[in-house]
């Protein structure tokens, strides 16, 4: 108990401690180009022009950035629409600040040898899927296009993958859930030929859902200081990803001087970069709000058990956003 | 605030219920009273503190709202159990201890296999879980022989110790007996030594049926269809349906004490002779 209540009390001389401009960061996933912008926006100095001292935690697979802003673990974290939305419903009112991918980057992956080159195969076959809040665009698309995803003859059997490639090299399913930037290169890696494979890419579908977005608890927003303050990062951030998309191979390497496991190689990175930057170039940072209006429609046609079940309201705010590009 | 009052009073009732409750020579039905105290306390005090700090239900939800999720999921939780459970768990419980006694009983025979096999029946209960799942996931397929598999590397060594260690708890006299009927090796086996090795074997079984069930549910975590309750807790989470993850645990918890003590009541029958039962 004694130990408890010290802890306690560090915890808060810590807190008092902080500056106004202490911003962490948790990003969804681990350190690699994916968040190249806030890489480069903290190495170039982007954030201390502002008067920023930026925190980067990175994420990985038992990393759930809604749970961490909701422990107070970060003051803004990425994540994607739907797992965003799915926390607003839940009683977590997640606001999008900022949306610096335009576009999203997911798609499925085929092995012609399967069978499956077109959407009209899909019948009978097994399919990747991810799962814990990214498997909704795929539940959307396959209700579209009215295919059971409960397997037999005329609907399609889900396995949920981990994240590698190998159902695919196994074949142990016709076709897995790939990033245009990630697994899509690893498939490629591992020795199958871009002619070998076909590529449904979820936004050609029409079933794209915003990814990496900027997400912040809705009553902080009410605070002038805390709206001016991701002002400023916002602002920093996208002046970083731009300067990434310009200098991808540079970007690379920064990423790769951030990444504290080692785990990263040079020529993954270089590549994902590029492939990152496709998906960023053409936002500004504000978020389109048709883009909005599109991932909500994707998440309420969902199949039988959606993500969310009503629209949501008050989901994004361009509050930080106008006032970054002012 | 007042469910902080109140969250206080049941704390400090229950306290004193089983305080008063202990200090009194229970018998009967009457000894199960202080552990119910106590779990009613525990639940009544999760509900008031939650509510009354409001905390979020993403980080921790009510337990009413976990039982309500509970009774409106039980199809799937029952799916889910079958999977993981009947499918996973227990057929790789069944098949690692029973390849463990029959590795025991000839590492027992076989003084060469007891120098070989037992340093590398140390080195698979050493391999970790995580490491292992996603291989067996590639070697076995995304359905329950893989989650099996998993449990059968997990369940083999600790009954193998265990076999081994109670085959050598027959003592020497009782061997010396049965030399002095002539009996062969098969006989000595299966009226002297197993049956003395008995509370060991249930030991090791009552143990492995623990370890069965984590292991059939965190190997779910590294692919699985989309059934079970190892892919139901990973995806929830994604989700933030924590009400359904605690839903999740509880059957897992259920279930596995069931188990539990299913194992420990053969064990009462099997070995009444042993002087733990006597009464």
């Amino acid at each position: 108990m004694k130990k408890w209540m010290a802890g306690a009390a560090a915890l808060a001389l810590v807190a008092g401690a902080a500056r106004a401009e202490d911003v962490t960061l948790q990003l969804k996933w681990v350190t690699q180009a994916q968040f190249a912008g806030y890489y480069v926006a903290k190495d170039k100095g982007f954030y201390d022009e502002e008067g920023l001292d930026v925190t980067i935690k990175p994420g990985g697979p038992d990393v759930a950035p809604a749970q961490v802003i909701a422990g107070g673990g970060a003051d803004v974290v990425i994540d994607w629409m739907p797992s965003a939305l799915a926390a607003r419903e839940k009683g977590l009112p997640l606001v999008n600040i900022a949306q610096p991918f335009k576009r999203s980057g997911m798609m499925l992956t085929c092995r012609n040898d399967s069978g499956v080159t077109s959407t009209d195969k899909f019948k009978g076959q097994t399919l990747g899927v991810w799962f814990g809040g990214n498997e909704y665009p795929f539940l959307s698309w396959m209700s579209k296009l009215g295919i059971p995803t409960n397997g037999g003859p005329d609907g399609v059997t889900v396995l949920k993958q981990g994240f590698n490639v190998d159902p695919l090299l196994q074949k142990q399913a016709a076709c897995i859930s790939t990033m245009t930037y990630n697994e899509y290169w690893q498939v490629i890696d591992a020795g199958l030929k871009p002619e070998d494979l076909t590529v449904f890419k979820y936004e050609d579908e029409g079933v794209a859902t915003l990814e990496d977005g900027l997400y912040v608890l809705e009553d902080k927003l009410a605070d002038p200081a805390f709206v001016d303050t991701m002002a400023k990062f916002v602002r920093a951030s996208m002046k970083g990803w731009k300067w990434a998309e310009e200098n991808p191979d540079d970007a690379a390497m920064i990423v790769l001087d951030n990444d504290e496991t080692g785990a990263q190689t040079e020529e993954h990175q270089k590549r994902m970069m590029s492939e990152v930057a496709k998906l960023t170039a053409g936002s500004n940072g504000a978020l389109d709000p048709a883009d909005y209006e599109r991932t909500v429609q994707t998440l309420l046609t969902a199949g039988s058990d959606p993500v969310i079940t009503k629209a949501p309201e008050g989901a994004w705010s361009h509050a930080v956003s106008d006032k970054a590009l002012e | 605030m007042l469910m902080l009052l109140a969250a206080v009073v049941v704390w400090l009732g229950g306290w004193w219920i089983n305080a008063r409750l202990a200090a009194r020579p229970l018998t009967g039905a009457a000894r199960l009273l202080p552990p119910l105290v106590f779990g009613v306390t525990l639940l009544l005090l999760w509900e008031l503190l939650v509510r009354g700090l409001g905390v979020s239900p993403v980080l921790l939800p009510a337990p009413s709202a976990v039982w309500a999720r509970l009774m409106t999921s039980l199809p799937t939780l029952g799916a889910d159990v079958t999977q993981t459970f009947l499918k996973g768990a227990l057929s790789g419980y069944a098949m690692g201890c029973g390849a463990a006694i029959l590795t025991g009983i000839a590492v027992d025979r076989v003084p060469f296999l007891r120098r070989g096999l037992l340093p590398v029946g140390n080195l698979v209960s050493a391999l970790p879980i995580v490491g292992m799942a996603p291989i067996m996931v590639m070697w076995f397929g995304f359905d329950w022989e893989s989650k099996a598999a998993v449990v059968v590397l997990m369940v083999f060594f600790p009954m193998l110790v265990n076999t081994v260690q109670g085959l050598a708890a027959t003592e020497p006299m009782q061997a010396d007996l049965m030399r002095t009927y002539a009996a062969s090796y098969p006989q000595t086996l299966f009226r002297l030594r197993l049956p003395a090795a008995a509370p060991f074997l249930f030991n090791g079984l009552k143990i492995c049926t623990t370890l069965a069930l984590i292991g059939a549910i965190v190997a779910e975590f590294f692919g699985s269809p989309t059934v079970g309750m190892g892919f139901r807790i990973s995806t929830e989470v994604g989700r933030l349906s924590l009400d359904m993850v605690w839903a999740e645990i509880a059957v897992a918890a259920l279930v596995g004490s069931a188990f539990y003590g299913a194992v420990a009541l053969v064990e009462r029958a099997v070995t009444f002779w042993h002087p733990s039962h006597r009464r």
